[in-house]
């Protein structure tokens, strides 16, 4: 009205009064712009432009006040109320018109959601390990690889107790280190109680500061320097001493017995159960110097005593490359291995926190997963909700004919793209927001069958927890990334459409869509189908695996562990009485006692040859220790000789001369054939024996590993476990005789067995989780595809309604109707399916290369999964196609 | 006399929106103040003073006319409200009470 006449006055900054625009409530905002401008005319006359200017500005800054801004709000939220509200009823009503749609969507996305989160729990869970411990970063654990003629031979965290005080000694950036050994069996007698076999280890003094596992009670600093000491954990402390109030300190300074050993262990100290997301699981530890008696200090000095585990907790800011590269001299400096056994020894450094998931260590006492598995199900996981969300984009761009006419008038009616865009942005949230409900729903629902699955107790909450604020935002940011992402890029599609081309109804969709439409399915059906091989691949070589022919009989073997009984001229007597009452008892077909059974990593020898060859031919070979009994028992078939009689046997290890080797045990002698080897002389442990026979390889341990060259020896020994064959019938019914005749041939010893089945199967564990997680995921992706697939090929038919009610008219048939439809999906299919196979074969050949024994991957374990992804397919959209296809011409045609 | 509690300088703005009648909007207050009481005043402190009045329902405003100074942009102009008015009685009945309980005598001794 008045516009005009200020124009012959100096005008004020604009630039201050949009600032004041920008943050002002558009109520208050003409009446104080009003009082600025006018000081501005006012300071004119007074100050001149420049200065004037400036006071608007330092005005307008004072308006820049809570008292003001904040009044923002109150107005701000009514326009957005307003406009919500309309957002909100839009995209209700939006869903409901296609139910099938939107479910198709919200149950995608729901599913893929779930799928997400389930393994989400399980991999966090196995990325958590170790990461309590405060000094994680600093702590190493030493790693050991042996070469013999320059072959390695062993590759193993088990050292020498020297390395420890050797390494903190010559290389200043080791702060501290401790040493442990594992103590497999410290059977322990509390009272006149017996507990067997507590997960114990040897741990020095250095032990607590080293690793963070807290102390509830200790008896001072130091805890475990003193010879004789042991530290339990709230669990033992409780099975042991019937503690029950939590209040530790009375356990300590209690006194405990191993076995039947005489000397007092004195409890100092009683430590937090151990997490489970620990490398290392122990009940008990013994003090180290325990192992450290006046007349033997093996245990400190030795420099070829391999049994001992050592971690370092380097000095902050050590580059431990730096300081491994140092080890080379080191191992030349000290190591004595090579005099002995013409091996060498490379020392290498292990972060800790690679412990859990890298670590593929002979001898390892770590709880450990592959990283590689854990790593597949994060893609697996990632994969699924990238074809959930790309199944929401698919679907949402594919109904934009539908939406276009909506558009076209919001935009006549005088809709900017902004508001269009955000209409459509809210109404993808309002369908996340629905799939994260379901998907919340689903995972409870399922949390107890996955658990199940993959053996153990995983839920939301271990997923919280084992979540660090870093993860946490960048799972939140992947999250709102996706839900943006989806919900926008469909939004600028259909918000762009220009009114009038719609409107006249010349609208076509535009061929780029159509081509990311079609990359779309590609991926999903690539991903699916790469999917369904690699589980096809996982489960032959499972099969492969339990059903291969071990070369050994492990069925209806009951294990006894082994019992401690005093070491004396009537040891043998006792153990071979022991066994024939077992073989009386019905049902039992025989039994022997061997160092080791089936399943279990061997100890080896590192310096057997030929008596009649040099020194530095020394050759690398596992061993075992077993009665004349065992080949029988586990039937393993001899090529040449013969087997262990009972006279072979001898109290003192060093005048047993009869050994057997098997096949790989003559070759790596270097031996033409068995016959060749019976009667050989050959040196074990420095001492001439002779082979009396040969038998034939079979699988000692998993067919990941390959089967090793076997010296058996025809041993007897204190805590050898007794393997006992039973009638497949009598696995049950014999059991309470074995353990009547156990408890009667060694008394005070407690009476555990298990079915050596089990634990032979339980190497594969690791393998079967990872194999019906793979499968669960393969399921739901194919499943999410589907569902996608399904929404696309229903929503083609409709477009073509019309297109085939004319063809039909014309004479169409059915199948070329059909044909017609399905062609261009089918198609795209068989494209996916090409580009995935190559994928497939090549991850599935990784994934192959850590089993020793594998299957060779033939062409029907990929021909397969394109046939089942092409039925899957053919079958989804079969219903709305032949629905379409069956549809009466006139019914379709009769609104032209 | 009311919960509300009003401040100095609030009770000082309503008091200027009583004085000026149909004038009192932003910045006819802030030259107000200082023509009488030779104080400097901010206008953004009035205005928030102004807002904060007019929530508590001591005075109300409308748009007034455009003036050239403005560059065409209205005035808020701001009444008291009954409410108002009976706000600045009591205090300054207030005041009076508390007044008339010093010693008078002492001080005009002094004088």
């Amino acid at each position: 009205m008045e516009e005009g006449q200020h124009d012959k006055k100096p005008s004020p900054p604009a630039s201050a009064l949009q600032f004041l625009e920008w943050f002002c409530p558009p109520k208050l905002y003409e009446g104080i712009e009003g009082d600025l401008v006018e000081q501005f005319q006012r300071d004119m006359s007074t100050y001149g432009h420049r200065k004037a200017g400036l006071r608007l500005w330092m005005g307008v800054l004072r308006f820049f006040r809570p008292g003001i801004v904040l009044r923002n709000r109150f107005s701000f939220q009514l326009i957005k109320v307003d406009m919500l509200r309309n957002y909100v009823l839009v995209a209700f009503r939006n869903v409901l018109k296609n139910k099938v749609f939107s479910g198709i969507n919200v149950f995608g996305l729901g599913i893929g959601l779930a799928a997400c989160l389930l393994i989400l729990q399980f991999v966090m869970v196995e990325l958590s390990y170790d990461k309590f411990h405060t000094k994680l970063d600093r702590i190493y654990r030493v790693t050991n690889d042996r070469f013999q003629h320059g072959k390695l031979i062993q590759h193993g965290t088990i050292t020498y107790p020297t390395i420890g005080p050797a390494m903190a000694k010559d290389f200043p950036e080791v702060e501290r280190y401790t040493r442990l050994m594992p103590g497999w069996d410290f059977n322990a007698k509390v009272g006149d109680r017996f507990f067997r076999g507590d997960n114990s280890h040897f741990a020095d003094e250095h032990f607590f500061a080293v690793f963070d596992f807290p102390l509830l009670a200790t008896q001072g600093a130091d805890i475990l320097k003193d010879r004789y000491s042991v530290a339990l954990s709230e669990k033992t402390a409780k099975k042991y001493f019937d503690i029950v109030d939590n209040n530790y300190s009375t356990v300590i300074g209690k006194t405990l017995y191993r076995g039947m050993d005489t000397q007092p262990y004195k409890v100092v100290g009683v430590f937090a159960n151990i997490p489970d997301n620990s490398h290392l699981q122990f009940d008990m530890l013994v003090s180290y110097s325990t192992l450290i008696s006046p007349d033997n200090h093996g245990a400190d000095d030795s420099w070829t005593w391999s049994d001992m585990r050592h971690y370092l907790l380097l000095k902050p800011g050590t580059n431990y490359k730096k300081l491994e590269a140092k080890f080379e001299d080191f191992s030349q400096r000290h190591f004595q291995g090579d005099k002995v056994s013409g091996s060498v020894e490379k020392f290498f450094l292990q972060p800790l926190k690679d412990a859990h998931l890298y670590s593929d260590y002979e001898y390892d006492i770590a709880k450990t997963a592959s990283g590689k598995a854990v790593w597949a199900m994060l893609i697996v996981a990632a994969f699924i909700l990238l074809i959930a969300w790309v199944n929401y984009i698919n679907l949402t761009t594919s109904r934009a004919l539908e939406r276009a006419k909506e558009v076209g008038l919001r935009k006549v009616m005088g809709a900017v793209k902004g508001q269009l865009m955000r209409q459509f942005v809210f109404e993808s949230m309002l369908i996340s927001l629905f799939a994260f409900v379901l998907s919340a729903i689903l995972t409870q629902l399922l949390q107890r069958p996955f658990n199940e699955i993959i053996g153990s107790n995983l839920s939301i909450w271990s997923l919280l927890s084992a979540l660090d604020t870093k993860m946490l935002i960048v799972a939140l940011l992947i999250i709102i990334t996706g839900v943006l992402l989806s919900g926008f890029y469909p939004a600028v599609v259909l918000s762009s459409y220009q009114p009038i081309t719609v409107l006249k109804g010349k609208f076509q969709r535009s061929s780029s869509g159509n081509l990311l439409r079609k990359a779309l399915v590609v991926f999903q059906f690539t991903t699916s189908v790469a999917l369904i091989t690699g589980t096809l691949i996982v489960s032959q070589q499972l099969k492969f695996m339990n059903s291969a022919d071990l070369g050994i009989s492990i069925a209806n073997t009951i294990v006894v562990e082994g019992p401690e009984t005093p070491w004396d001229s009537t040891f043998i007597g006792r153990i071979e009485t022991y066994k024939n009452e077992l073989t009386s008892i019905p049902g039992v077909i025989s039994a022997t006692t061997s160092n080791n059974i089936p399943s279990a990593r061997l100890g080896r020898i590192f310096d057997i040859r030929l008596t009649d060859q040099p020194n530095s031919s020394n050759a690398t070979m596992s061993f075992l220790g077993v009665d004349h009994n065992f080949f029988y028992t586990y039937n393993v078939p001899l090529i040449a000789g013969r087997k262990f009689l009972p006279t072979d046997h001898n109290l003192d290890f060093n005048k047993i001369t009869k050994v057997v080797v098997n096949e790989s045990g003559v070759k790596l002698l270097g031996l033409k054939d068995p016959e060749e080897a019976v009667g050989k002389s050959i040196k074990v442990w420095d001492v001439e024996r002779t082979i009396v026979g040969v038998v034939s390889n079979f699988h000692q341990e998993a067919l990941q590993k390959p089967m090793e060259p076997i010296v058996f020896i025809a041993s007897y020994g204190n805590w050898y476990p007794t393997s006992i064959k039973v009638e497949p019938s009598s696995l049950q019914t014999s059991l309470a005789g074995i353990k009547s005749v156990y408890e009667r041939s060694f008394p005070g010893n407690s009476f555990d067995y298990f079915l050596l089945e089990d634990r032979y199967n339980n190497q594969y564990k690791e393998d079967k989780r990872f194999a019906s997680v793979v499968n669960i995921f393969t399921g739901l992706a194919i499943l999410v595809s589907c569902l996608g697939l399904i929404g696309l090929s229903s929503y083609t038919a409709i477009l073509r309604t019309k297109e085939i009610g004319i063809r039909k008219v014309l004479g169409a048939s059915l199948p070329s109707i059909v044909t017609l439809l399905s062609i261009d999906f089918l198609k795209l299919i068989l494209v996916a399916a090409l580009l995935a196979l190559p994928v497939a074969y090549f991850s599935a050949n990784q994934w192959l290369l850590a089993y020793a024994y594998r299957i060779s991957p033939g062409w029907t374990l990929f021909v397969i999964p394109v046939l089942v992804i092409l039925i899957i397919a053919a079958v989804t959209m079969s219903f709305q196609i032949i629905r379409s296809a069956l549809a009466n011409p006139a019914e379709t045609l009769k609104y032209e | 006399m009311s919960k509300e509690y009003l401040g100095e300088f609030e009770e000082l703005v309503l008091t200027m929106v009583g004085i000026l009648q149909e004038d009192a909007y932003g910045n006819s207050i802030v030259n107000e103040i200082k023509e009488r009481l030779g104080r400097e005043s901010n206008l953004s402190a009035v205005h928030v003073t102004l807002y904060r009045l007019e929530d508590k329902g001591l005075v109300k405003s409308q748009m007034g006319g455009a003036t050239n100074s403005r560059g065409g942009r209205r005035k808020r102009i701001f009444t008291i409200t009954n409410a108002g008015l009976a706000m600045l009685r009591a205090m300054k009945e207030s005041r009076m009470d508390l007044w008339k309980l010093i010693p008078q005598l002492k001080i005009a001794g002094n004088l």
